[in-house]
């Protein structure tokens, strides 16, 4: 027997070692891992599309837009040279020559060419798009032109978008539970013990007059009744139980949107309205692309500058990506708990009904 | 257990035949469970297309497009410069006149590409908010594909997009979920009753019960889906096959960038612009596209959802299976550990426990 206890004796340090150990490389794995994955994928994959879309497309569309206007320069030169005394003729058939020069331009920008492609897969852009593609986002305002760069996008979506799925349930669930947890210990003071207190006194005197106005038992035995299930309530009502309502996690969402649409006003001058639709539109995973963070860089203004409105972008979209997952993890938890408490109220009325 | 249940059932059908009331209670909870949760849905969220699409109609066709009236302005700007150059240079030397017109015609290209950029089809709203085109940017926005070749320039607009997005998603992920389940189901039946037939050895009822529909089944659904939607489309748009397969999974995959797009092909619209016959028979046709491609992606997204309902039960039983499995391998790695390099202190709690 004495041996069995020095033994157990002795153990218990390592085993307790090896269990935090355990519990260690299990947040590492689940929590922080999937945070570094994701963000690591998203740079690898960064890379990998700029390396594809400069080296592919760089000879086939330089100097496009020069070769075009001296094209449409010399059919200019033919038009004018059987004409120059007639204003108006002259004139009509030179509109019609711009209309398709136009058209022509419209084409050309469709198919990616008045951008500069170095400019515009920039290490930061490729981030940013290779985080809309996991993402789902998909602004399309960058999108790949080669054949490579296609195929890349359909293989790189296939394996990011799981893992990205996986990244927001873990944050969330993790975020929510902490979130949780503040909330019950701070917002509803749960950490000084004397409102604690007297809450459940008030509760405790409710249920007392309400049990003694039902029926006519003694004072004594409902009181003793009463302080046993006060003491479970006391035990239950920590933070596991506690919900946080609707409103709250609408109202984290909503400033967030709002800091977000602040922020952006400051850093590309876009109105609050404008903001406040690019951050919506993000966030939900919607994703136009009408406007988009960083535009000045590709049209090739203050290039460095602008540089740092992508990863601020990026930044943004990671974290209220979890952000809006916790929400509506709080916000289910909180729908399942209203409507069950629903039910219970309706088989409640049902029965009473029946009773009578 | 059977009996009993077989019990209630008998008494069930007795109270229910003896009140009718009751009966009809009961078929009308079913028919309205049924209502809400299957047909419901699907009709719900056509509706909530169709009813978006109509104000986004109204509320887009008020938006002046004043980029229309400048580009004629500096088209027409262009022309007089041009014959200003003209008459003041004559027509002798011509690569002056070249250099000149070079000039000219590099600014007009760069206003004409910085109004593209802002937005400009060379299209009005009205014609760009057709019905059907109304109904896909509904489509893209509840679904969250986003394609972002049509967007809302109104203040109002814009305000009734996310209005309407906040509504919509959460009730088209309804529509994802039940879809899901149900066609979930209906395919578990064919498949098991496509099973049975060719299976023709003796199952015993228990057994019945067990198939699960393996994930490659559901691959090859939505790998033949996708490949019709590649044929389909690059048949239609003249698109290249990568394009058309590009287009399907991006599309599906919710990411939709909006380079490519059924039935908006603003290359072909620019083109025929001039002609109206033309003209009209393009935008017939590519309406026509948009319907169609607004029916595949809502089934799409069912088959999605299907697929997803489906490969989440077989990965939560072979995650298990995995999951037993190396724990039972631990175990015994740990046993042999022990056995071989413990001491003789480990070795006695062995013994002591075996014993």
């Amino acid at each position: 027997m004495t041996v069995k206890n020095g033994y157990y004796k002795e153990k218990k340090p390592l085993k307790r070692i090896k269990e935090h150990c355990r519990n260690f490389t299990a947040f590492l794995f689940s929590n922080v891992g999937i945070i570094i994955l994701v963000v690591f994928y998203t740079i690898g994959g960064a890379f990998m599309f700029r390396e594809i879309e400069v080296s592919q497309s760089e000879h086939t569309m330089k100097h496009f837009g020069e070769r075009n206007v001296k094209k449409i320069a010399k059919r200019l030169w033919t038009e004018t040279v059987i004409n120059v005394l007639n204003e108006k003729d002259f004139k009509t058939r030179i509109n019609a020559t711009l209309t398709d020069f136009q058209t022509t331009l419209f084409k050309s920008h469709l198919a990616g060419v008045g951008v500069n492609i170095t400019q515009q897969w920039s290490f930061s852009g490729a981030f940013l798009y290779s985080l809309t593609v996991i993402t789902t986002i998909g602004y399309g305002n960058i999108s790949p032109k080669s054949i490579w760069g296609k195929l890349v996008t359909i293989l790189y979506a296939i394996i990011g978008m799981p893992l990205f799925l996986l990244y927001l349930s873990n944050i969330g669930d993790i975020l929510a539970k902490s979130f949780k947890w503040i909330y019950a210990k701070v917002f509803l003071c749960r950490i000084c013990p004397g409102v604690t207190k007297r809450r459940i006194m008030r509760e405790h005197l409710k249920i007392k007059a309400m049990a003694l106005e039902l029926m006519d038992l003694d004072d004594y035995s409902i009181d003793e009744e009463l302080n046993l299930e006060m003491e479970n309530l006391d035990i239950q009502k920590d933070s596991s139980t506690v919900t946080v309502p609707i409103t709250v996690s609408l109202t984290i969402i909503i400033g967030y949107i709002l800091f977000g649409a602040f922020l952006f006003h400051r850093w590309e001058d876009w109105d609050m309205l404008n903001g406040s639709y690019f951050c919506f539109i993000s966030l939900s995973s919607i994703g136009f692309g009408d406007i988009v963070p960083g535009d000045k860089v590709i049209n090739g203004t203050n290039g460095d500058e602008m540089e740092l409105s992508f990863i601020l972008c990026a930044i943004y979209l990671l974290l209220g990506m979890a952000l809006i997952a916790m929400c509506f993890n709080l916000m289910q938890e909180q729908v399942i708990h209203e409507i069950r408490k629903m039910k219970l109220f309706f088989k409640r009325c049902c029965t009473c009904a029946t009773c009578r | 257990m059977n009996k009993q249940k077989s019990i209630y059932d008998f008494e069930d059908s007795l109270s229910s035949a003896s009140n009718p009331q009751r009966k009809i209670n009961k078929c009308c909870r079913n028919f309205v469970a049924f209502m809400c949760t299957q047909v419901g849905v699907g009709a719900l969220i056509v509706v909530y297309a169709i009813c978006g699409a109509l104000s986004f109609v109204a509320i887009e066709t008020q938006y002046q497009d004043d980029s229309i009236e400048l580009v004629h302005n500096l088209r027409r700007n262009c022309s007089t410069e041009l014959w200003i150059k003209t008459e003041s240079l004559n027509l002798f030397n011509r690569s002056v006149w070249e250099s000149e017109t070079n000039e000219i015609l590099r600014s007009y290209q760069n206003n004409i590409t910085s109004l593209i950029r802002k937005g400009y089809t060379g299209r009005t709203a009205q014609e760009n908010w057709s019905f059907p085109a109304a109904l896909m940017f509904c489509l893209s926005v509840f679904t969250m594909i986003g394609y972002g070749n049509m967007v809302p320039r109104t203040p109002w607009g814009k305000g009734f997009t996310v209005i309407y997005a906040t509504f919509g998603i959460p009730l088209y992920i309804l529509y994802f979920l039940n879809m899901g389940k149900v066609l979930a189901n209906s395919f578990k039946f064919l498949y098991r009753v496509m099973h049975n037939c060719t299976d023709d050895s003796p199952v015993s009822p228990l057994q019945k019960k067990k198939v699960i529909v393996p994930s490659t089944a559901c691959l090859w659904v939505i790998f033949i889906y996708i490949l019709t939607g590649t044929v389909m489309f690059a048949n239609w748009e003249d698109w290249t096959y990568l394009n058309s397969i590009y287009f399907c999974i991006t599309s599906l995959c919710k990411i939709g960038f909006g380079d490519f797009v059924p039935g908006a092909n603003l290359v072909l619209l620019a083109s025929n612009a001039k002609d109206e016959k033309k003209r009209n028979f393009y935008e017939m046709q590519s309406q026509t596209k948009l319907a169609i491609n607004f029916i595949y992606m809502l089934v799409g997204m069912g088959l999605v959802a299907m697929c997803y309902n489906l490969m989440r039960e077989e990965v939560r039983v072979k995650w298990m299976e995995m999951r037993e499995d190396l724990k039972l391998c631990l175990e015994d790695v740990r046993k042999r550990f022990d056995r071989w390099f413990g001491d003789s202190s480990s070795d006695d709690f062995y013994y002591d426990q075996r014993f």
